[in-house]
């Protein structure tokens, strides 16, 4: 991947991190805040949505795009866990007192200043994701920062306290469903100041502030709990913004591919002034083509126009070569413009004159009667798009706007995160025009009492207690950091507590063994606390043997109702005496004694794995190797004899 | 500390904040700079609601979040600049389009659809025919539409002063040609208007349509584009010839139902499809601009001349009655001079045998008393136990299946026809606007919307 001089390219980002509060109820009405996984739903609701009038009277640009795409909206819901508030149906609830504390300790945290009065905002949605078409959110506090572990110090702006909005389950046509379930579980959005200069500061910052949030024990920490979005800039490009980083390790590679995206419009806009274009070129004369290629050797067109779509084609003036032009790794500017298009008119691909039209099927004869039709020139190039003809002809406006905008450089918009390190135009950027005041809900004070009792309370940085950790327990602060990210400090804090012996056994039980379970396919999210807790109290007592933990498990993630005692009794895990050991031991070394008279000590490693079957997990092994090694030892002894 | 002030400079500061921002020469929509102990912020000097907490100033920042903040003495202020919220509503000539039906809508303060004022979140209502089509440009395709705003007040400040002045209104508009008639209407009173202008009006010529949202058109989720299409296509399309009320039929958004202006009850506080008519199915449905009759039994449009019976008595009373009620509360009403009480009993329309000197009294005073159920659904049976036998003994009057609402708009308009007991009676009995039930079919109880 090419590597940037960021500070000559003036890169500057700014982080967005969402983060999903683990509050017993909802933000705004007190259904439970908890997602149903694939749950199938009891009702469905059917909606549409339809712009507002934004401010100075006109409609916000990124609204008419959702409404243009002519969408209708079906809710999925649930009897038990999604009550009338979430289907817009009933107005809002007291704002989450647990949901409010739990912000404002993050916003401690982050030495930021609290907003005396908070006034919740509505923000306007239009494409489906909330049924009343805004989300609820309220700044709760601004001005704070960060510490990199580098040193570096990172500004903060705002800390939010908002809902969450509802899972896209899917699109089918012109229909988009949508889960209800996490409607409204609170989650605070934390806002960088854009001091962000690299991208290893983006991936350090957000992991260091996703850290924070984890080790405070009050947010979900579950997969989908934390998002990040990417606010980025080059001098001379324009802000963009992508939505949806999921890993720590894309910050690298979206941001590199969006220097180099930036870059190249920069350059496109250059190549074009270098040439003499100007935008008042691009006309907006379509022409239907239709007639002229009805029997063209192109299968998918000749086959489209015999079903009753149409295609239609443009010329734009001085564009040869610039709709092949490479933005981001395999996608080129005909890419960008076609990713546009079927975001908004939900037309899948366009054909334009920088392809190979030979590999479509085009004959030199029908790209020379294209090109007449179109006066398309050398310096030219053509679009040309197949589709019913109303979407042809959104279509080609999305085309024109979008190639009109190439002589603006970098337009500025809001950009999905793709998995490959690249991105694709999501929507335009919503402006702060889409916020306004809550008229359903009123003011809350926050007062300097309940301000100073937050702070009294705060709980340690993680950072202080990986290192707090790592020295009492003599453990690696990396097995904290872990343990934080997997969710798991708290479990370890406790059952610390209860088994103090060996600290290194209860960070492999959370990390590696419930990993290597699930690789295996064990449904470990069944495991509880109390599960944990009951297999080292047992481990404590030394009613069972660490060699038991794995079995133990695997039960516990099979059955999770069963109680700790019978599934020791199911697996027969009674812990066995040294006495019992010695029988048993003796008994298998007097069976095989023809085996020890011939192999000796050798025998040790096949008669082991004897005695193991018969004793895995109810004595520890190291104890079963030794008073085995014995009585081979005695054994041989007494047959020298 | 000091209670907000009346302030017109400074709309809901209280006097101690008030001396703060004059001392720094800060005005609404000031755009400013405050340095508080622990931060500083930037934006925009909002005005504040009456009902919010003093000592507090409200700011609009950079990125569109209003918050508060509180002033202490050593607070600093600097003004920037300003920057004060002006907005209109975009405005396009309706189309005129001669092959299509001409309707008539008229305001009474309710919005169907509206834009907003981002800065301080106030509603502005889209109501002339050019901003309505620059809201909701699917009416175009309907009708020809003309407004006229009637008067702008909330619904529940409606007086049958209000109802009057309407069906005045109707009247003119419906003998000099009108095709159709939408009432944009707040819902909490809208039944109560539908019931009035159902009994004002006689041989109406051509279908008035109530309508009006339960979700305000500032959001994005709105019925109120949807309620108003469905409305007139119904005042344009429909062959009915009677006072309607149409709302969504469902939560989702997929059709509107026509329900009879004196069946007509608004039933939860904020769904969407709130309104049903009770004691019987809806008239009809209206769906993607399709009219479907669930029944036959109603007025067709016809060539008559539409008349008004306009007087009303304001002197009546609607009683709920429960258990401990005492007979203090009808003496009010005789006391007070009142001519006419309704009484929404209990069951099949009881009050409790307490109160009954205090009923008689009453219509021995010549004060007329109206039974009906606070079931809402099915008819009072007022010979079945023996306090019913024994109100009707004292002169109480069953009123059959009448909505407690539509009673009360009823006895006042029946008490302004005529003085006579005797006639006052066989109109309060006659079946005057649908509001009788011949007989009530069994679906209609607890009949779903989406099946019928």
């Amino acid at each position: 991947m090419t590597e940037y001089n960021y500070k000559e390219l003036g890169l500057k980002c700014g982080i967005e991190i969402h983060q999903q509060l683990n509050s017993t109820t909802k933000l705004f009405c007190r259904c439970p805040s908890k997602l149903q996984g694939s749950r199938s739903p009891d009702f469905t609701t059917l909606r549409y949505m339809r712009p507002v009038l934004g401010e100075m009277g006109e409609y916000d640009e990124a609204m008419l795009t959702e409404y243009s795409k002519g969408m209708t909206i079906i809710y999925e819901g649930y009897n038990d866990l999604i009550c009338t508030y979430e289907l817009d149906e009933t107005p809002p609830f007291e704002c989450n007192p647990e949901a409010i504390d739990i912000a404002l300790m993050i916003a401690s945290l982050l030495k930021m200043t609290v907003i005396n009065e908070l006034h919740i905002s509505r923000k306007n949605y239009l494409d489906g994701s909330v049924p009343c078409g805004f989300q609820r959110t309220t700044v709760v506090a601004t001005d704070g920062e960060i510490t990199l572990a580098s040193g570096k110090t990172i500004g903060l702006e705002f800390v939010c306290l908002e809902e969450d909005a509802a899972r896209k389950i899917k699109t089918e046509n012109k229909n988009q469903y949508f889960r209800l379930d996490r409607l409204g579980i609170p989650l605070v959005e934390i806002t960088t100041k854009p001091d962000i200069y690299t991208p290893q500061e983006a991936r350090d910052c957000a992991e260091r502030i996703g850290l924070l949030l984890w080790g405070t024990g009050k947010v979900k920490t579950i997969l989908g709990s934390i998002r990040q979005d990417l606010n980025i800039s080059i001098e001379n490009g324009s802000r963009i913004e992508i939505k949806g980083v999921q890993k720590l390790d894309w910050f690298t590679p979206l941001i590199n591919n969006e220097i180099s995206r930036q870059i190249k419009l920069i350059e496109i806009t250059n190549k074009l002034k270098e040439k003499g274009i100007k935008q008042e070129y691009i006309k907006e004369d379509i022409v239907d083509l239709s007639k002229e290629l009805r029997d063209t050797k192109c299968s998918f067109v000749n086959k489209g126009i015999k079903s009753g779509k149409k295609l239609f084609g443009i010329n734009l003036p001085g564009f040869n070569g610039i709709f092949g032009l490479e933005l981001q790794p395999n996608r080129r500017f005909g890419t960008e413009v076609a990713n546009k298009v079927q975001e908004i008119s939900g037309l899948k691909g366009l054909i334009h004159s920088d392809e190979d039209l030979k590999e479509y099927g085009f004959s030199e004869k029908e790209i020379d009667l294209i090109k007449n039709k179109l006066n398309t020139k050398d310096s030219d190039c053509f679009v040309l798009v197949l589709g019913i003809e109303k979407t042809v002809k959104k279509a080609m406006d999305v085309i024109i706007k979008r190639t009109k905008l190439a002589f603006k450089g970098v337009p500025g918009e809001t950009r999905r995160a793709l998995e490959d390190g690249n991105t694709e135009f999501l929507r335009e950027l919503h402006g702060g025009a889409r916020l306004y005041p809550d008229t359903d809900s009123k003011a809350i004070i926050i007062t300097e009492d309940k301000i100073k009792r937050i702070q009294q309370n705060l709980p340690k940085y993680p950072w202080d207690l990986m290192k707090k950790y790592s020295e009492q327990f003599k453990i690696k602060e990396q097995s904290i950091k872990d343990l934080i990210f997997e969710g798991k400090l708290k479990l370890f804090e406790e059952l610390i507590n209860i088994y103090k012996e060996n600290p290194t056994l209860i960070i492999t039980t959370l990390l590696e063994t419930t990993k290597a379970l699930r690789r295996d396919g064990i449904n470990v999210s069944n495991l509880t606390n109390t599960h944990f807790s009951d297999l080292f109290t047992s481990l404590k007592k030394n009613e069972i043997s660490k060699e038991a933990i794995e079995d133990i498990l695997i039960k516990l993630s099979n059955y999770p109702n069963t109680n700790f005692k019978e599934v020791k009794e199911q697996l027969k895990i009674i812990k066995l005496s040294e006495v019992d050991l010695i029988k048993l031991i003796q008994k298998i070394v007097n069976k095989e004694v023809e085996l020890i008279r011939k192999s000796e000590m050798r025998s040790f490693s096949p008669l082991m794995g004897e005695v193991m079957k018969e004793v895995k997990g109810k004595i520890d092994g190291k104890i079963v190797a030794e008073k085995l090694k014995k009585a081979i030892t005695n054994k041989l002894e007494e047959l020298k004899k | 500390m000091s209670r907000n002030q009346n302030n017109e400079k400074y709309p809901g500061y209280s006097k101690d904040v008030i001396d703060i921002l004059e001392k720094f020469g800060v005005k609404i929509w000031s755009i400013i700079e405050i340095k508080t102990r622990t931060t500083e912020y930037k934006g925009i000097l909002l005005p504040r609601s009456k009902f919010s907490e003093p000592g507090f100033i409200e700011i609009k920042l950079d990125n569109g979040y209003n918050i508060g903040v509180q002033l202490s003495k050593d607070i600093e202020i600097k003004i920037l600049g300003k920057r004060e919220g002006k907005y209109n509503v975009p405005e396009k000539s309706f189309p005129i389009n001669k092959k299509l039906p001409n309707i008539k809508l008229f305001g009474t303060g309710g919005t169907v659809a509206c834009r907003l004022d981002y800065t301080t979140g106030a509603v502005i209502p889209a109501f002339t025919p050019g901003e309505l089509f620059s809201a909701v440009p699917e009416l175009a395709d309907i009708c020809n539409l003309d407004t006229e705003i009637v008067f702008e007040i909330l619904s529940e400040n409606m007086k049958p002063s209000s109802w009057q002045k309407l069906a005045e209104k109707v009247e003119k508009e419906a003998n000099s040609g009108i095709d159709g008639i939408i009432i944009g209407h707040g819902t909490d009173t809208m039944s109560f208007t539908s019931a009035a202008l159902s009994f004002m009006l006689k041989d109406l010529s051509i279908p008035v349509v109530l309508v009006g949202s339960q979700r305000s058109s500032d959001r994005p989720s709105s019925d109120s584009a949807l309620n108003l299409i469905n409305a007139v296509t119904v005042a344009a399309k429909s062959d009915l010839a009677e006072v309607v009320v149409c709302m969504l039929g469902s939560s989702s958004h997929k059709y509107g139902l026509i329900h009879r202006g004196t069946l007509v009850r608004k039933m939860h506080t904020s769904y969407r499809h709130t309104f049903r008519t009770i004691g019987n199915i809806p008239l009809g449905k209206v769906e993607n601009g399709k009219i479907t009759m669930f029944q036959t039994d109603y007025h067709k449009r016809k060539k008559s001349e539409t008349k008004t019976l306009l007087k009303f008595e304001e002197k009546i009373g609607l009683v709920y009655s429960y258990p401990g009620m005492t007979n203090d509360i009808i003496n009010f009403y005789i006391d007070k001079e009142y001519r006419g009480i309704v009484l929404a009993g209990t069951g099949l329309g009881h009050t409790s045998t307490y109160i009954f000197d205090s009923i008689k009294r009453a219509i021995e005073e010549g004060i007329i008393i109206l039974m009906v159920t606070q079931c809402l659904n099915g008819f009072v049976g007022m010979d079945v136990y023996s306090t019913g036998r024994n109100l009707t003994q004292l002169g109480v009057i069953p009123g059959k299946n009448l909505l407690p609402e539509v009673a009360y708009v009823k006895l006042g308009w029946v008490l302004g026809q005529t003085q006579n007991p005797d006639e006052i009676k066989s109109l309060l009995l006659k079946n005057i606007a649908g509001e009788f039930l011949e007989r009530e079919i069994p679906i209609a109880f607890n009949y779903n919307a989406d099946e019928l």
